[in-house]
């Protein structure tokens, strides 16, 4: 079992990270060009209106208090408002809005490489150097290899442009107005009890799962292969099936469970390039995710969101690593220690 | 025929997922009864959801009517009514599809024109722009006068807000106090530069001499006055909104002919219906959906699949795709802006030189900029003034392109050996300028030709902003869009210093105490200047316009700008729309839109 002194120890481990990046994130937004005072007051503004807005936000206070003032902000939780993205409104608020909607879509994209990936490659192991691996190693060394800005406009092209199959942009047809109670727009359909505009939720994720999958599904089947041919080749397998076991129970009870351990290592540290990725996903696909969130922001000098967004982005990644470091102290204990 | 087995696959897919809506149908006809119940139980509740992201206007029989009429769209059996069509069987839908989500909704707190789309629906001003015209009409007054620096206004009657109360003069001096005015209980901290731009700075005070008379007197005569009254930014909000509970940056509380339904940030849209109690003609269409492309050819792909029935924000490519389709078109008006170079004079001591202007002037070729980059939906410009305001000066046309006579006045100036200065662009298109990298190489090319030599900087709008307001620029690609439809918005906000004019010289320091930084040239001709604050206290409006008609042959002579562009303001129409017209100021209109 997971000790509790190991969780928290990891847990604990986050102030440090946390403390590094939201240094790094301040250091960059305020060494990068464009006054927000500027952004915010537009066009329009005389300088004297400007200076007011700068003095009103802090932003002619001297860099390092206005460093620790933000450092302040985050032990407590509070980033503040956003300067443009949603006027005046909380970024906590923000985030909570849109955080759900990144959430899902990469939830989407593993869940979909899991369920091909995985057993492609434990086929691709057990057939090892047949057909059937030669040609699952190639799909998978060709969807590793495309980049994600590659693929999806060529998905929406041929599927949504070419065959008018499915839809190219958001996350639900324009018609269908469903009150968020999660935030994950096909659990809310459902709880909305509207099936038509779970349909059409289903219809627009579509393609941005398959683009976020086709790439989790590559990497994991040959992880999984590699994983697994190395693993039917110990000497422990060869005394099961000497044993007489049935070659199928002989790899899912002795096989599989070795084998995973690299791959939940990779399944982790993907999670955490998922998220990356939703951020060129949400862009092709024009999905109101943290992932555009975080681009809107940069551009628009929304200094608040930015940094609530890249530590939100820090935070969800070293969960997704302490969620993988348990589970694998969970399949080999020794890893504990 | 041979079919290919990936067709067949589809085929085959295609046919399932038919049947998969039939059984979808019946089950929707269940679901909705719960949606009605539901809607019922949100009906009840009095408070709002208050939730940023998504907020749906509860207290309305209309959400409840939707969702009924929905039902009976599906109970019907209707076999046509695909479940992707739901919203189109029972109500009458305007999608509207632009590039940017809206920031916000409150007026007051943005000079976003993306913002003024939707709170354009929502909210009307005192006065109005005509559909379609630069000149003014009523709107919620329905007299004016103005004398000297006195204005008074009689109301309008009968009128209400979208939260019930009755609009009367009180609602225009809590708007105006939320505004401007400081000691105001309700004064809104975030009040946008158009505060004292369009109120602030002109206003000295409000009175109401009864519930449907207003006399406002300002602190100068200041001509453009009235127009500012119809900017998007000068509209009514509700006092009793002001004054109560409300989030004006999530809700809207105005007079107009649609009102706020549900604010869905998540999904980039806005949904607004048709407001019964409106005071003038109500809408055709039961309500209007303001759906977000940031892609320009997405959202003309969606228009011309019929996703999308109006679109703005196009650029060449995007007209191409419409232009060659059959079931949408493209509708274009003159716009009301321009787009131009302009010369730091501040900064750069070969600018100060009228000479070396013109000769810049006479290098770049806009004629070709204007046809080979912005693809003729724009004009090549020649003054401030853009040709749809009066005041624009018909006898003016624009430099030729004449490198030869380019050279020669840069001989004469002593800059025949050349010189180099930096161009500062912003990166992303405008309307003004739909490729502004392109542009400025085009310009480094045509003055190299010269001897000019020319250095790039481009930057991203925000730090463009920035630099440039800092006037860190040697010269600056920008342009603007009409706030009023004046040409005071022109001549006196981009071209008068707004200090006084130096005795010896046609420019001032940037760091002048009070310098008016959206004069991006530090160009302050005495001349000029007098003109463009006489035409400011001049009420008689040929008298004005002769007196911008002057001004402008100055500018043109005197070269402080390149002068390039005023762009069409170009729309995407569906051929299912009819009544639509495009505005190049106010609107868009969409009250009189039919759908066929």
């Amino acid at each position: 079992m997971v000790s509790r002194r190991f969780v928290l120890k990891r847990l604990l481990l986050l102030f440090p990270v946390l403390f590094g990046v939201a240094t790094v994130v301040f250091a960059i937004l305020h060494l990068s060009p464009g006054d927000p005072a500027v952004t915010i007051a537009g066009e329009r503004a005389s300088q004297e209106f400007i200076n007011e807005i700068r003095s009103d936000l802090g932003l002619d206070d001297p860099l390092w208090q206005q460093y620790l003032r933000f450092l302040g902000d985050v032990a407590t939780l509070e980033f503040g408002q956003s300067y443009q993205i949603n006027r005046g409104t909380p970024v906590s608020e923000i985030l909570a809005n849109r955080l759900p909607i990144t959430i899902e879509l990469a939830l989407l994209g593993e869940l979909a490489g899991l369920l091909f990936g995985l057993p492609l490659g434990i086929l691709s192991a057990v057939k090892q150097d047949t057909w059937t691996d030669h040609l699952t190693r190639v799909g998978a060394l060709s969807g590793i290899s495309i980049p994600i800005y590659w693929s999806g406009p060529l998905l929406i092209l041929l599927f949504a442009q070419f065959f008018g199959l499915l839809p190219t942009s958001g996350r639900i047809g324009s018609e269908y107005f469903i009150e968020p109670v999660t935030g994950f727009i096909l659990v809310d359909t459902l709880l909305a009890g509207n099936i038509a505009a779970f349909q059409s939720a289903v219809y627009h994720l579509f393609l941005p799962v398959v683009v976020l999958g086709i790439y989790q599904m590559a990497l994991l089947s040959r992880m999984m292969r590699s994983s697994m041919v190395e693993v039917i080749r110990q000497d422990y397998m060869r005394t099961a099936r000497a044993k007489g076991q049935g070659s199928k129970i002989t790899i899912m009870k002795h096989g599989l469970r070795n084998a995973f351990i690299p791959v939940i290592t990779v399944i982790g540290i993907q999670f955490g390039s998922l998220l990356g990725g939703a951020v060129l996903t949400e862009t092709v696909f024009e999905i109101n995710g943290i992932g555009t969130l975080l681009v809107d922001a940069i551009s628009q000098s929304d200094y608040p969101v930015v940094q609530a967004t890249v530590l939100v982005f820090a935070v969800l990644y070293t969960l997704v690593n302490l969620g993988v470091d348990i589970t694998y102290s969970i399949l080999d204990p020794r890893i504990e220690q | 025929m041979t079919i290919q087995p990936s067709k067949i696959a589809i085929i085959r897919w295609r046919a399932t997922c038919t049947t998969i809506d039939d059984s979808i149908r019946i089950l929707e006809a269940t679901s909705i009864n719960w949606v009605v119940i539901h809607t019922t139980i949100v009906l009840s509740d009095t408070e709002h959801t208050s939730r940023r992201g998504f907020l749906k206007r509860a207290g309305s029989a209309t959400v409840a009517t939707a969702s009924v009429t929905t039902l009976a769209g599906c109970s019907g059996g209707d076999d046509d009514a695909d479940s992707s069509d739901a919203g189109d069987s029972g109500t009458d839908s305007l999608r509207y599809g632009r590039g940017a989500h809206s920031s916000t909704l409150d007026p007051q707190n943005t000079t976003s024109g993306e913002v003024a789309k939707v709170t354009n629906q929502a909210y009307e001003g005192l006065i109005s722009f005509q559909v379609g015209e630069a000149a003014l009409t009523e709107a919620l007054a329905t007299d004016w006068s103005m004398e000297g620096d006195s204005v008074t206004l009689t109301l309008r009657e009968g009128v209400t807000f979208h939260d019930g109360s009755e609009f009367t003069a009180d609602d225009f001096i809590a708007t105006y106090r939320r505004f401007v005015d400081e000691e105001y209980e309700y004064y809104f901290e975030d009040a946008s530069a158009y505060g004292p731009f369009t109120l602030g700075n002109w206003i000295d005070s409000v009175e109401a001499s009864g519930d449907y008379e207003l006399s406002i007197s300002l602190n100068q005569t200041y001509a453009p006055f009235l127009r500012n009254l119809a900017m998007f930014a000068a509209v009514v909000i509700s006092r009793q909104a002001i004054e109560g509970e409300v989030n004006l940056d999530e809700e809207m509380v105005g007079t107009g002919p649609f009102q706020l339904e549900t604010l869905d940030d998540a999904n980039n849209r806005i949904q607004l219906t048709a407001y019964e109690d409106y005071w003038g003609e109500s809408p055709t269409v039961d309500e209007v959906l303001f759906l977000t492309r940031g892609q320009n050819s997405t959202r003309a792909q969606a228009l011309v699949e019929e996703e999308l029935d109006i679109i703005d924000g196009l650029d060449p490519d995007s007209i191409q795709i419409i232009e060659g389709s059959d079931t949408a078109e493209t509708r274009t008006v003159q716009g009301i802006n321009i787009g131009y170079m302009g010369f730091n004079l501040s900064r750069v001591e070969a600018f100060r030189d009228r000479r070396v202007r013109r000769a810049i002037s006479y290098a770049i070729d806009t004629e070709a900029i204007v046809e080979n980059i912005y693809s003729g939906i724009a004009a090549p410009a020649d003054q401030p003034i853009p040709p749809a305001l009066f005041g624009h000066n018909d006898d003016i046309s624009p430099y030729e392109y004449d490198p030869e006579e380019a050279q020669r006045l840069l001989d004469e100036a002593g800059y025949d050996d050349g010189f180099a200065f930096t161009l500062t662009t912003f990166q992303n298109p405008r309307g003004y300028n739909p490729a502004p990298l392109q542009t400025a190489q085009t310009i480094r090319s045509n003055l190299s030709d010269v001897g000019i030599e020319v250095t790039i900087d481009d930057r991203q709008f925000s730090d463009y902003l920035t630099y440039t307001s800092q006037g860190r620029h040697d010269a600056t690609l920008a342009g603007w869009y009409t706030d009023n439809a004046d040409p005071d918005n022109f001549c006196y906000v981009l071209l008068h210093p707004q200090t006084e004019s130096p005795d010896d010289q046609d420019w001032v320091p940037w760091d002048t105490d009070g310098y008016n930084t959206s004069n991006n040239t530090a160009w302050a001709n005495s001349e000029y200047m007098e003109l463009v604050e006489q035409a400011q206290t001049t009420t008689d409006q040929e008298e004005r316009a002769q007196l911008y008609q002057e001004a402008s042959q100055i500018a043109h002579d005197e070269a402080p700008w390149v002068f390039i562009d005023y762009a069409d303001e170009v729309r995407g129409v569906s051929d299912r729309v009819s009544n639509y017209t495009v505005a190049a100021i106010g609107g868009p209109y969409l009250e009189a839109v039919e759908l066929g």
